[in-house]
């Protein structure tokens, strides 16, 4: 319909009022305030606790660390943030590295077949089955955790099995595995959920259709229910690699002292060897390679956390 | 206009008596523009109390913004909204004398059908005995006995409109705006709400502006409808002049089905076809002047070749491309020299149906032509 | 959207799937359950079973150091929880439903909390109470020291954005319709607040509730850098006994810890099937 228009338009009008233009921009003023003043609690309480001692914390890994360990404000020096490239910090950064990696790695091989399962179950036993995995995972971390030291120890069940079994006593407890075991038992869920989610969201009339073009099962798979399930998949790594990269409390219980991760060496730094720029400095840098890795997945599309 | 005054309540005689020039709704010079997009352009606008009002145009034309404005959810750019001649600025919904239905019902889901429909008597802090009474009046107005105590969800989609119609009228607004309140609906539903809702307006009398993109809707309803496009007001009159007059190409486009023709005026109630035969139009076009032919396909007959016309009768020919069975009616593709003529014909014996591939005549009565010059 | 035979893979990759879901189950419940089995095991050594009895959870409620712990936990657990629900669900109800200047950056300021490791959160709340503790010194001349109040406020600190979260998602999904109809029925703007967008949204801001509820009562690390002597929650508590070694009194107060939440879940879930909106 390309047809232009002369007629002017029609109806009767009003005779000529004052018309006030700034109207309009008073209501979106009113409206700002009233989100503004709602704004304002959050924004004071994070500003002052939040955002002021993240501040802080960046000031500090500035800061020099006197001998007695206390922190010298007032003579800045790169000090701390040369210490990153000490290889004892390199060998603990790595091995976290890794360590979370390893624990997403498991998660996701775990955690997918687990959540398409559940996710294409139907409506009733999917509810049950999701609680199932609710339940354990608002459970008390710590204490989720130290089961697994109850399990794991040398005199523990699992200990015991492999040794009537003819293997000798396992001496998982206080090793690397044993660190893994805790970290994928406290972060299987954050892994699972979102890919149920992207599952569950899906529309299987293009499984269907994929079917009916001519794919067979796994090529339905790998060409329709993969690609559209990724976002799920982004989510749920992230939140199993960021909490294990900054691990602290799994380390802890089930890693020993030679275990060491990032979490337990930068809580280390303020704890006992008292060199709080060092600290500093450390957990900037985790956190902005968490930053990272969460812009990354804004970046892929995701949306929700 | 065919503006009735219905037995309403004595609130809108009493200011009928007073302001007889003071209309129910009166948009003057609106504008409205989110961020650079302008939504709707230069809106004038008077719908009379007591009026079934429809504002009729494809998705995106600025109706249901307009129809947000007068609610008071949207605050205009530029222009003046008065209700009975009260300027209302920035006045807040909740403090003007109307009230809407959604397109979506947006019906408090939390809340059964009496709450639902006693919400807005609540706010305004009506006695409990008064609501009761209201709210039972309005359940049996819109039919919903037995009802009460549903959630929406428990409702079908008419029963959920029918809420939704209760919710706002149990306030005797004294302007009830509707957005799009059958869209969700499915054919037979829609067809028995269209009358059930002309009637109830009747009823109560109070002013209805109701916003469309279907223009059967409108034409059933309407006392008057405005058509618009792109942020305008193309075109405001009863359901009638807006189809037999149409006064745009745009309008006659838009409601029912429209053949247009290319032609220059010659003066004396002639015109020139772009292939050089001659046809009579109404006159008033001076000569020389570019214009467009709108027929509708209604108003045109098939008749065999070479049959002569009766004097004064416009009459072309050309070859039927396409037939199209309709059951009541046979609609006929006919190409003639460069364009393609459709005509509607009643499915009755005494007309004599042809094949696609013959040659006919189009034969129509100068009158019926609108003639648009753009 | 109903799944069909054609997402069902069928023979032996069926049976694998099943086969791996059980397997996460057992893996998910098993260690939660020898914990609690082990919690009624008389005897001092942890992992060898003689009879059944009560005995230590009788000496956890002997125990002073627990029950104490226990008291703050819940004290710094409800406090926290009640301010953050309050600022999380306005920080939302502007996000979602309004534009001001300065949005965006609040948008960040309330999504960072989240993303942030709990050490480095643990270490920023410690250096800002040193920090602050002498500043008001200087100012006022009182001598602060951390303790349940510094507590309280590091955990509102985190909670508040769990709280914005849950509560925007389910703002994100109310149709504005309905604020606008509540508007157009002549409600003001806290009428439609209070008896429209609220009951709505409750859900979620029971939700976020929980949420904070949940990781407050969880929290170690920031909890453990911002205590003073005596107001140990008891996660610290039992995380420092842990550290020392497995005792039979660990698997009681576990125990319990665990039913708690638990238990706290089972009823969301109850509320959650009883939310407003269904009929």
């Amino acid at each position: 319909m390309a047809s232009t228009v002369s007629t002017p338009p029609t109806g009767t009008p009003a005779s000529g009022e004052a018309v006030d233009p700034a109207l309009e921009r008073a209501a979106e003023r009113a409206a700002a305030r009233r989100g503004a003043l709602l704004a304002l609690p959050g924004f004071v309480y994070l500003g002052l606790f939040f955002a002021v001692p993240l501040a802080i914390v960046f000031v500090y890994s500035f800061a020099t660390r006197s001998s007695t360990g206390r922190t010298i404000l007032g003579e800045w020096s790169l000090r701390s943030y040369g210490r990153l490239f000490d290889p004892l910090v390199g060998g603990i950064a790595w091995r976290s590295l890794w360590i979370a990696a390893l624990a997403t790695a498991i998660c996701l091989l775990v955690g997918y077949p687990f959540a398409y399962f559940i996710a294409t179950r139907s409506p009733r036993v999917r509810g049950l089955l999701l609680v199932g995995v609710m339940i354990p995972f608002w459970s008390n971390f710590l204490v989720r955790t130290y089961a697994w030291r109850l399990l794991l120890g040398s005199d523990g069940p699992l200990s015991q099995l492999t040794d009537l079994a003819g293997l000798g006593p396992s001496r998982l407890l206080f090793t690397p595995t044993a660190v893994l075991i805790g970290l994928v038992y406290g972060f299987l869920p954050f892994m699972v959920l979102p890919l149920y989610a992207a599952i569950e969201r899906m529309d299987f009339g293009l499984v269907e259709a994929a079917r009916d073009l001519y794919a067979s099962g796994w090529k339905a798979f790998r060409h329709v229910t993969w690609p559209l399930s990724r976002p799920g998949v982004v989510a749920g790594s992230i939140l199993v690699f960021i909490p294990s990269l900054g691990a602290y409390v799994t380390p802890e219980i089930l890693g020993g002292s030679r275990t060491t991760m990032l979490g337990s060496f930068i809580v280390r730094q303020f704890l006992s060897a008292r060199d709080w720029p060092f600290g500093s400095s450390l957990s900037f840098v985790v956190m902005a390679v968490m930053l990272l890795a969460t812009m990354v997945y804004f970046r892929v599309g995701g949306k929700t956390l | 206009m065919t503006t009735t005054p219905s037995p309403a309540s004595t609130a809108t005689k009493a200011s009928e008596a007073l302001a007889v020039s003071t209309a129910a709704v009166e948009l003057a010079e609106v504008v409205k523009r989110f961020e650079d997009v302008t939504a709707v352009e230069r809106l004038d606008l008077r719908v009379p109390d007591g009026e079934f009002f429809s504002l009729l145009g494809p998705s995106g034309c600025g109706k249901t913004t307009t129809l947000r404005m007068i609610a008071g959810l949207e605050i205009p750019t530029e222009g003046s909204v008065r209700i009975f001649g009260e300027e209302m600025g920035l006045r807040p919904p909740n403090r003007r004398p109307v009230n809407t239905v959604f397109q979506s019902y947006a019906l408090f889901p939390h809340m059964t059908v009496e709450q639902n429909i006693a919400f807005g008597l609540q706010m305004r802090r009506t006695a409990a005995d008064e609501t009761r009474r209201r709210v039972a009046e309005v359940i049996e107005l819109v039919r919903l006995g037995g009802m009460e105590r549903r959630k929406p969800q428990q409702l079908s989609g008419g029963q959920q409109q029918r809420v939704a119609l209760g919710r706002a009228l149990v306030n005797q607004p004294k302007v009830l705006l509707l957005d799009e309140p059958l869209g969700a609906l499915d054919l037979k539903l829609r067809q028995a709400m269209q009358l059930e809702l002309k009637e109830l307006q009747e009823r109560v009398g109070v002013t209805f502006v109701y916003v469309t993109h279907d223009q059967e809707e409108a034409l059933t309803m309407s006392d008057r409808i405005g058509v618009m496009d792109a942020g305008r007001l193309l075109q405001v009159g009863t359901p009638e002049e807006i189809y037999e007059h149409p006064r745009t190409r745009m309008v006659a486009d838009f409601i029912g089905q429209t053949n247009f023709l290319a032609a220059v005026a010659q003066g004396q109630g002639e015109a020139r076809l772009a292939d050089g035969r001659t046809v009579n139009v109404p006159p008033g076009s001076t000569s020389g002047v570019a214009i467009t032919l709108a027929l509708r396909p209604e108003k045109l007959s098939v008749v065999p070749a070479g049959e002569p016309s009766p004097s004064g009768a416009n009459q072309l020919v050309g070859v039927v491309e396409r037939r199209v069975y309709l059951g009541s009616s046979l609609t006929y593709e006919v190409a003639l020299e460069g364009v393609t003529l459709r005509v509607r014909q009643e499915n009755t014996p005494s007309v004599a149906q042809c094949r696609e591939g013959d040659r006919v005549g189009i034969r129509w009565d100068p009158a019926s032509t609108t003639v648009l010059e753009e | 959207m109903r799944a069909g035979d054609a997402v069902r893979p069928r023979g032996p990759a069926q049976r694998v799937l099943a086969a791996n879901t059980w397997a996460v189950y057992v893996f998910l419940y098993a260690p939660i359950l020898l914990l609690i089995v082990f919690s009624f095991n008389d005897n001092r050594i942890v992992g060898v079973w003689n009879t059944a009895s009560l005995r230590w959870y009788r000496e956890m409620l002997d125990n002073a150091a627990v029950l104490n712990a226990l008291r703050n936990s819940l004290i710094v657990a409800l406090a926290s929880t009640a301010v953050s629900t309050v600022i999380g669900t306005a920080a939302a109800l502007a996000l979602e439903r309004f534009r001001f200047p300065g949005r965006r950056v609040y948008d960040g300021l309330v999504y960072l909390p989240v993303i942030i490791p709990d050490v480095t959160m643990a270490v920023m709340m410690l250096l800002f109470f040193v920090e602050a503790f002498v500043i008001v010194q200087a100012v006022l001349g009182i001598s602060p020291s951390l303790g349940i109040p510094t507590i309280t406020l590091s955990h509102i600190a985190f909670n508040i954005s769990f709280v914005a979260i849950v509560v925007r998602a389910r703002l994100a999904g109310l149709d504005p319709a309905l604020e606008e109809a509540a508007a157009d029925l002549y409600a003001s703007r806290w009428q439609a607040f209070r008896r429209v967008t609220l009951p709505l949204i409750m859900p979620g801001v029971l939700g976020g509730a929980l949420l904070a509820l949940t990781l407050s009562l969880d929290d170690v690390v920031v909890t453990s850098f911002v205590a003073g002597p005596g107001s140990t929650t008891l996660p610290v508590y039992v995380f420092g006994l842990v550290r020392r070694g497995v005792t039979p009194l660990i698997n009681a107060v576990s125990t319990v810890m665990l039913v708690a939440s638990m238990l706290l879940v089972l009823g969301s879930l109850l509320i959650q099937r009883r939310s407003p909106d269904r009929a």
